[in-house]
């Protein structure tokens, strides 16, 4: 395997990697040189376990960049989760309420997809999704996922530093926050048919927080192209807040001045709103967010870490937002 | 005292076909979910899943133990009687269930348990339904039935409307952005209360209750559609308009609105009792079985 590795590279990749990941990798490979012998070019035909083999009934045209090499800078105290787990227990409203969604998800076309990027940048354009991907170095990382619901998963994300992104849109010095939105196609995804919710999906983050470092702009997951229930082909991953921030599917990313009210934001105020860092000591209204289920073990149940444990990455964004009297925590 | 099986048996000691049948259907959901946990069917959270399945559960036998009363008279179908006690238990029994699943999701960490019911207020009126219901499981048997005096029973007993409510109000706080199964449950409380209240109250009604049991349900609907309206306005600012009109959009993606699901099933049981009446009135000897 040619795998580039970065400083810091100091353990056996079996001590980083569990088993069931390690081994889905090597039959990774095999179904992807099996595929590119079939297609007599590049592309493969993913034949992934569970919830992608609808997804990717056409090839995906960037399937020939995964796997990308892992980070080891971002490290687990955990299993990983099952594939079939995490591609099947998804929140995806567009889709319906349920996490039920996958099937239903598969009906969203991905190809052609572009991304406007407009605002308080230099120039306005519109990019296409494999255009930005050959701007960019995707990487896999490890990241814990903590949903507000109280549950979590440990998942290989594959995707490129937003701040990538950031430095090819070049915003302005007015910008302060960045503004995504979601695709609005109520004809595929019929939860967008339910009128009285506010779509499209918009989240939002400060400038300061889109170009942390942990920000990722995903567009794989377990050495593959991102099935579409979990956001295909571009979506937002910020592992130290809830889940709720990380914006699926992104047609759209402006850069304002103006705070964003997010979709969550607009519909429960009251107990979602635009910073929503973990933090164990701070409830839910209606439930505790001390502790959380990790999904796919049997109901196994760990103590939520403040900043979902990213703590040394992301705290002094907050110091002085804290004093201020921001809802940090939801 | 010989064993005698009382949900399978009437007062005469006779085998009660309609008992028993209840009786085995009460177990169905339960047993249900149970073979669906074991065989790993509800999905990477399954004790939650569990909770919410038994817990949706509860509810739908309080209903049924409410409804018992207006479908004794609405289907003349006296013998319903004999069943209202044992969905009332059933109901009780799958409320235990419900907090033991949950204490099992957290992991038997009674301390956060307790706190968290002391906590949330939408746990706290849940708990104190479920106290209700075992004050009216406890005291649900014919000895009890003497102990207490008929009147004296039926006050305590009537609790239930309140229960009733609560679990409704539990069922609606519990819930996310999706209200739908709570506001068709809503709506169809509504039906119930609104038909014991209107026959309690006037002899009149008393005499035609199909009219009517028909009549609240086009008002229990319309209830429901507005109640809807409001609630997505208070909860999320949603204009009352948007709402109200997406009763108007039919469309295969979407399910009914709860209003119409509502006004289905409370016109769906006048229905089948006047079909009933019918029967009985050709073949008058059904009366008296």
């Amino acid at each position: 395997m040619n795998i580039k590795r970065k400083k810091g590279w100091e353990i056996p990749e079996s001590q980083a990697t569990p088993e069931t990941v390690f081994r889905n990798r090597r039959r990774f490979l095999t179904a992807g040189a099996a595929g590119a012998l079939a297609l007599g070019g590049g592309a493969y035909l993913a034949i992934g376990q569970g919830g992608d083999a609808v997804a990717q009934a056409q090839p995906d045209p960037s399937a020939g960049l995964y796997p990308a090499p892992r980070s080891m800078r971002y490290r687990l105290d955990r299993e990983v989760t099952e594939e079939k787990v995490s591609t099947t227990y998804n929140n995806f409203y567009e889709f319906g309420t349920s996490k039920n969604i996958w099937q239903a998800a598969q009906k969203l076309p991905i190809r052609p997809w572009q991304v406007k990027i407009d605002g308080l940048v230099a120039k306005e354009m519109v990019v296409d999704i494999d255009d930005l991907l050959k701007k960019v170095q995707l990487e896999e990382r490890l990241y814990r996922h903590r949903c507000v619901e109280a549950w979590s998963m440990a998942v290989p994300w594959t995707g490129f530093p937003m701040k990538a992104l950031v430095d090819i849109a070049q915003p302005t010095s007015a910008a302060k926050y960045v503004r995504m939105e979601t695709f609005n196609r109520p004809d595929v995804a019929s939860g967008m048919k339910a009128s009285f919710y506010s779509w499209p999906y918009i989240e939002g983050l400060t400038m300061a927080e889109a170009t942390n470092e942990l920000t990722l702009m995903v567009t794989g997951i377990y050495g593959k192209p991102l099935p579409k229930q979990m956001g295909a082909p571009i979506r937002l991953v910020t592992p130290w807040k809830y889940g709720f921030k990380c914006i699926k599917s992104i047609v759209r990313v402006t850069f304002t001045d103006e705070r964003p009210r997010s979709f969550w934001e607009v519909s429960q105020g009251s107990e979602y709103g635009f910073w929503a860092n973990v933090n164990p000591r701070v409830s839910h209204p209606r439930w505790s967010q001390a502790s959380e289920e990790i999904i796919g073990t049997g109901g196994k149940r760990v103590p939520t870490q403040l900043y979902n444990g990213y703590g040394d990455f992301v705290a002094s964004m907050y110091t002085d937002l804290e004093k201020s009297g921001e809802r940090l925590w939801m | 005292m010989p064993f005698r099986p009382y949900p399978l048996i009437d007062r005469a000691g006779r085998f009660a076909p309609l008992k028993a049948a209840v009786f085995v259907l009460l177990f169905v959901p339960g047993l249900w979910t149970a073979y669906d946990f074991a065989m790993g069917n509800l999905g990477p959270r399954p004790h939650d899943e569990a909770t919410h399945e038994v817990g949706i559960w509860t509810l739908r036998f309080i209903f049924l133990s409410l409804a018992v009363t207006p479908l004794r008279e609405l289907l003349q179908w006296s013998k319903l009687l004999a069943v209202r006690r044992m969905v009332g238990v059933a109901a009780f029994v799958y409320a235990f269930a419900h907090l033991m699943l949950y204490f099992v999701h957290q992991a038997f960490d009674v301390v956060k348990v307790a706190s968290e019911i002391v906590l949330r207020i939408y746990l706290t009126i849940g708990f104190v339904a479920l106290l209700g219901l075992a004050a009216l499981a406890a005291t649900s048997t014919d000895a009890m039935i003497r102990r207490l005096g008929a009147k004296r029973w039926r006050r305590l007993h009537q609790a239930v409307y309140v229960i009733g409510l609560l679990a409704v109000i539990h069922f609606f706080m519990q819930s996310k952005l999706n209200v739908y199964e709570p506001t068709i449950m809503a709506g169809l409380f509504v039906w119930l209360m609104l038909y014991r209240a209107v026959v309690a109250a006037s002899a009149a009604a008393r005499k035609a209750p199909l009219l009517v049991a028909s009549g609240l349900a086009i008002v229990s609907a319309a209830l429901t559609v507005l109640g809807e309206a409001i609630y997505f306005k208070l909860m999320m600012n949603v204009p009352m308009a948007r709402v109200l009109a997406a009763n108007l959009v039919f469309d295969i993606d979407l399910d009914p609105r709860p209003g119409w699901i509502v006004l289905a099933i409370s016109l769906a049981v006048v229905i089948v009792a006047a079909l009933r009446q019918l029967v009985l009135r050709r073949r008058p000897q059904l009366q008296t079985a």
